[in-house]
């Protein structure tokens, strides 16, 4: 059964994705683009605590984690570009299967920002 | 050691003087959490002076000071959101997406509270008489007190208290005795705002504390949520008194679907309406009313949906409906499938027997789903207060309406439509006190009053909005003239 099946388990995995993205750029000495992941992935808590609302809380289909997998062992360039690639990917898919347009907008900016990093 | 659960009276965390204590249990788990205190009639009263102790001083703070204390209370809410909701998933069963909008709701709550200074102004008018000018000013009363329900143990006290105190009144809350953590953290967030002792009080318990805070002459009014039969006791009880009382009741919420409506849109809106928290809130939607050629389509699409719906533990992230909230709910509600099926109707899908791999004594009712049935089927009529959808086959809608009107509930309806004809007709002649369109958990926001009719709301103000305003003061009338 696909993971990402409620609004709470896409938005922890955007946070999470992001926590993780954080670390692999501070690993990497990249700070300026940890700096970048982890702005996103606070606004993206705040996204998660402020717009759920049972009036518009359906189930959620035809996404799963497995398809966004990161590799976050690869520091170099091309590495770099492929995991931004994926959660440009992730952000693309996911932003339309959620109700709620200020939550769409959120998931859309990170897919911008992703790409545009992913096209450096 | 299990924690025994204390009072929170006079701006002190105390341990009640029951000999009595309830087992709040993690109803997917199982899990023991704490021991709840069924304090008795004494406990309530030193809260009660506690409060009124605290009302003096409290009402003479300015207004604006009132509602900064709400600013700072906000703030704490929205720094432990996340604290919040795991609370409110392991004592009540429901999922994490579901408990994250129960405590936006409540802080919701907290925002309209902020509104007060503004929204309890009076009104003037000069020279009513030759040289006399009327005045009309809201002030608070005193005591107020909220017996509060398991089912949003975190929102529906914050309907209240939030408002309350910040018209300048003083504040008692007994939540349910099945879920009382909530409150506890939200207590233990009030007391980090340094609010004058006494201003907000928290009383656990169940029967006894309950009668105490209806019948204590000191407590000038008092806000409900539960069932029908209490939510009538309550409201007798507490006018007997003296008290002023809103007393919101059960409900069985009708959804009609016309053919002309989005049915993939529909269906995935009612599947949150009917299965949402496991059917355990007022605006749950109960019975289907599919009209005319509505039926089959609604009928397949309702049955797959719900099937691929994945019942687990609400902590998990995808766990997309948890438990019921006990294992006598859990009685209930199987034995209300199995009257249904005894009336008639063909269980479609049956919830009964499910089980949850590592959560096997877990409180689980799978999702539901009874067709055939008719309006004078007890599933049609009574409230089962879990996760089944019955479904009844109408051929137009006015029969729609009829049979929504019928019931002697009116808390929440919902209709489905394209056509603005049907919704205009609806919304004007359904007796129920939360109208949807296209939406199936007609919800009202903050600053609107959670309406209710007929058995599902004994009183005059409804919770929430300008109603609360209403219901937390009382006018009084200056008539001036200066000689």
């Amino acid at each position: 059964m696909p993971s990402l099946n409620t609004f709470g388990a896409i938005l922890t995995y955007a946070i999470e994705m992001e926590s993780r993205l954080r670390d692999y750029y501070q690993a990497a000495g990249s700070e300026e683009r940890a700096r970048e992941t982890d702005k996103r992935r606070s606004n993206l808590e705040r996204v998660r605590r402020e717009n759920v609302t049972e009036i518009k809380l359906e189930p959620i289909e035809g996404l799963d984690e497995a398809d966004y997998a990161l590799n976050l062992d690869d520091a170099s360039a091309a590495g770099q570009q492929a995991a931004e690639s994926t959660a440009a990917r992730f952000y693309t898919d996911t932003a339309p299967k959620i109700n709620v347009r200020e939550v769409q907008r959120a998931l859309e900016r990170c897919a911008k920002q992703h790409a545009e990093n992913a096209s450096k | 050691m299990v924690k025994k659960l204390r009072n929170y009276i006079g701006g002190s965390w105390v341990d009640s003087t029951a000999t009595n204590f309830t087992p709040v249990v993690n109803p997917a788990t199982c899990e023991l959490l704490a021991e709840c205190p069924d304090s008795p009639r004494a406990d309530v009263d030193k809260a009660v002076k506690a409060a009124q102790e605290a009302y003096e001083e409290w009402r003479r703070t300015p207004v604006l000071s009132r509602a900064q204390y709400m600013y700072r209370f906000k703030n704490l809410l929205e720094e432990r959101f996340e604290d919040l909701v795991e609370v409110v998933v392991k004592e009540n069963g429901k999922t994490r997406d579901e408990a994250r909008g129960e405590v936006r709701r409540g802080i919701e709550s907290v925002d309209y509270a902020v509104s007060v200074p503004t929204v309890m102004r009076g009104y003037k008018v000069e020279d009513i008489s030759s040289g006399i000018d009327e005045t009309a000013e809201r002030q608070p009363m005193g005591v107020f007190a909220a017996i509060t329900p398991f089912n949003f143990p975190m929102m529906v006290p914050l309907w209240f208290l939030p408002t309350a105190i910040t018209c300048g009144n003083t504040y008692i809350v007994k939540p349910s005795p099945q879920t009382p953590l909530s409150m506890e953290l939200v207590y233990e967030l009030l007391d980090e705002l340094d609010l004058p002792e006494g201003v907000v009080n928290l009383v656990l318990g169940g029967k006894e504390a309950s009668l105490a805070v209806m019948e204590h002459p000191g407590i000038v009014g008092v806000s409900f949520v539960g069932s029908t039969p209490v939510a009538k006791i309550v409201y007798e009880t507490c006018a007997k008194h003296g008290k002023r009382v809103q007393a919101q009741g059960g409900a069985k919420n009708y959804i009609a679907v016309m053919p002309d409506a989005n049915m993939e849109a529909s269906v995935a809106n009612i599947m949150g309406s009917a299965y949402g928290c496991a059917g355990q809130r007022c605006l749950a939607g109960s019975v289907v009313v599919a009209v005319g050629d509505a039926y089959e389509p609604l009928k397949n699409e309702l049955v797959k949906r719900a099937s691929g719906l994945r019942v687990g533990y609400g902590l998990s992230e995808t766990t997309q409906m948890g438990t019921v909230i006990s294992a006598s709910a859990k009685e209930r509600i199987e034995s209300m499938i199995q009257m249904g099926v005894e009336e008639g109707a063909q269980p479609l899908l049956d919830g009964r027997g499910v089980k949850v791999e590592g959560f096997e004594n877990g409180t689980f009712v799978g999702p539901t789903i009874l067709d055939g049935v008719t309006p004078e089927m007890k599933v049609a009529r009574e409230e089962i207060f879990g996760p089944v959808l019955s479904i009844m086959h109408v051929p137009d809608f006015d029969t729609a309406v009829e049979v929504i009107n019928k019931s002697r509930y009116g808390n929440a309806a919902s209709l489905f439509t394209s056509t603005g004809k049907y919704a205009r007709e609806f919304k004007y002649r359904v007796n129920a006190g939360n109208i949807g369109i296209n939406v199936g958990v007609a919800a009202a926001t903050a600053s609107f009053p959670f309406g209710g009719q007929k058995e599902s709301f004994f009183g005059d103000l409804h919770g929430q909005g300008p109603d609360a305003i209403e219901f937390f003061t009382d006018r009084k009338i200056l008539i001036e003239r200066w000689l």
